[in-house]
């Protein structure tokens, strides 16, 4: 009997601070179906489902904040930067693995050092690297100039270097015998041995670049490259300020990663978190 | 290094180019530049016109009171976030390290906030923090006022905005950290505390002498990405204070972003990220040290 006890005890006790804690969340999304005189309603209405659902808030966020174009550049971004990424990054982390080459271990000693270094503050000087490179004007150009500088990420190699460490070179000594040339041994044998690790460093870029806020704000000036998070932004900071509007573009500008999100997480293992300790 | 990896290396510059220039273009590069302009008196609009001014940039930071100010407000948030953020983590992987399966949706639950972009929570939590204008209020103010206490403007309060800020950001934050402890847990053999619940240890003890020195590694990463995190603050007050009120929420980034644009100072906004580069790279190495003590 006291062992049940406990047990509803515990389970109790998970609901009510899962709840406290998704709050927020839920007020949120509940939020963005109310009509906007009875937003900010206390007492216990602020808690339960709208009495009259009302999808116009969706549809004003979606024309006043240009979200349509908006979600085009952010899901293109995010998949250039975590696919363009991968292409670059996976082969140089084989090489720094198992290659030998003059200055290896200064070079790999210079990556881990970059690890550290903040975007923040780079921004400022690569915003003049990335114009002097002309990469500003257009729709073609500025969609390079918001990505490509983080395509190549030295955290990223760091990472994978350690996965293909990790391999048995044995796996690879049998694909040598059987005749595999570099290419084969690296797409075929190397990469495919290390899908939880690929899986978890295109997980961290979407979750990473989807959030982008300063590189956007300081190169995305023009309509043709906006992402979400400056339109929401926008619909934020200038008037007429409709809480309704704003919050259900809160809303869009999640589902997409969230659901991302979703997908990849099965690729991931947990103990992957735990790689950048030792 | 065997006869087939030797004969690959040949190979090497092929994979290696695309990554190395990629980062020596958009990384070193500009770092490099970055690093002389600090020396310079750079303007944004004609940077090429530097004139070479020495540590002039970095000598008026020192004093600048307002430069002081962004340091002392992003030090504060890092005071508030690091030690709440860290003890909540570990509390929470504690509590939900639980062998039954249905514990894990808990998990989700604690790590929902971290998947959601920082720009759209700053947005959110800005509606949340609503102060009461008649009969309308925020979800915090509401909640308060069930508990019985009275509505506060939160982000326009110039003792409340910054600890507003710092709330928001551990709710956010938390998730992601109790899952690093959660996978430091898993390594802590189970015939460890088995022994020490023999040896009639309580919980308390159990947590301060076998679980906590087991965790020190995982501990000390978490302590430091904290940190480093939390200087990185940029988002959050941009959006939902502007800095404000009365430069109270001011963080380093948006003071060297303000540099750039505003007073359009090239080569002091410079010498402001190198010198948070500095002391990024000086957080790293004291928590390098502190790491490697242990297995020496």
């Amino acid at each position: 009997m006291r062992r049940l006890a406990g047990q509803i005890g515990a389970w109790a006790a998970g609901i009510a601070v899962a709840l406290i804690f998704l709050a927020p969340l839920e007020w949120t999304v509940l939020g963005s179906f109310r009509a906007e005189a009875v937003i900010f309603q206390t007492g216990l209405h602020s808690w339960l489902p709208p009495e009259n659902w009302t999808f116009a808030h969706y549809a004003a966020a979606w024309r006043r904040a240009g979200l349509g174009p908006a979600l085009l550049v952010s899901l293109a971004q995010v998949a250039v930067i975590a696919g363009v990424g991968l292409v670059v990054n996976a082969p140089a982390a084989y090489a720094f693995a198992r290659l030998s080459f003059r200055g290896r271990d200064t070079l790999f000693a210079v990556i881990v050092m970059l690890i550290i270094l903040p975007v923040e503050v780079l921004a400022v000087p690569m915003f003049f690297t990335v114009r002097d490179l002309g990469l500003t004007g257009g729709l073609g150009p500025a969609f390079t100039g918001l990505t490509v500088p983080f395509v190549a990420k030295a955290f990223n190699i760091y990472f994978l270097r350690q996965h293909f460490l990790a391999l048995p070179v044995q796996l690879e000594e049998a694909a040598v015998l059987d005749g595999a040339g570099i290419w084969t041994q690296f797409w075929c044998v190397a990469l495919p041995s290390i899908t939880p690790a690929l899986a978890t460093v295109v997980l961290l870029d979407l979750l990473t670049h989807w959030g982008d806020f300063l590189w956007p704000l300081l190169i995305s000036t023009r309509d043709s490259t906006r992402t979400v998070q400056i339109s929401l932004a926008d619909l934020f900071t200038q008037p007429p300020v409709r809480w309704g509007d704003i919050l259900a573009c809160a809303v869009l500008a999640t589902l997409p990663v969230a659901a991302l999100f979703r997908w990849f997480q099965r690729y991931v293992v947990a103990t992957e978190t735990q790689a950048g300790i030792k | 290094m065997t006869a087939w990896q030797k004969s690959f290396s040949r190979r090497a510059p092929l994979l290696l180019l695309p990554a190395l220039g990629l980062l020596a273009v958009f990384v070193v590069w500009p770092l490099a530049r970055a690093a002389y302009w600090s020396f310079t008196s750079a303007d944004l609009l004609a940077p090429e016109r530097a004139r070479w001014i020495g540590w002039d940039n970095y000598s008026d930071l020192l004093g600048d009171p307002r430069f002081r100010q962004a340091f002392g407000n992003t030090a504060i948030f890092a005071l508030l976030i690091v030690p709440i953020q860290t003890a909540a983590a570990f509390l929470l992987a504690l509590w939900i390290n639980r062998p039954e399966p249905a514990w894990r949706w808990l998990r989700t639950v604690f790590f929902l906030p971290t998947i959601v972009a920082m720009p759209v929570l700053a947005v959110v939590w800005t509606v949340l923090y609503q102060p009461a204008e008649g009969t309308e209020m925020g979800l915090v103010n509401a909640a308060l006022g069930l508990a019985g206490l009275a509505p506060r403007a939160w982000l326009r309060d110039p003792h409340l905005a910054l600890p507003a800020i710092a709330a928001m950001s551990v709710w956010q934050g938390v998730g992601l950290q109790m899952m690093v402890f959660l996978a430091g847990l898993q390594g802590i053999p189970r015939e460890q505390l088995e022994a020490a619940r023999m040896d009639g240890a309580g919980p308390l003890q159990r947590v301060f002498h076998v679980i906590l020195p087991g965790l020190r590694n995982t501990v000390i990463f978490v302590v430091t990405v904290t940190t480093i995190l939390a200087f990185r603050l940029f988002v959050q007050p941009y959006l939902m204070t502007r800095g404000g009120p009365g430069n109270r929420t001011l963080s380093l980034v948006q003071s060297i972003y303000e540099t750039t644009f505003l007073n359009q100072d090239l080569g002091r906004a410079c010498a402001e990220a190198l010198l948070f580069l500095g002391w990024v790279a000086l957080l790293t190495w004291l928590q390098r040290t502190a790491a490697r003590e242990e297995r020496a």
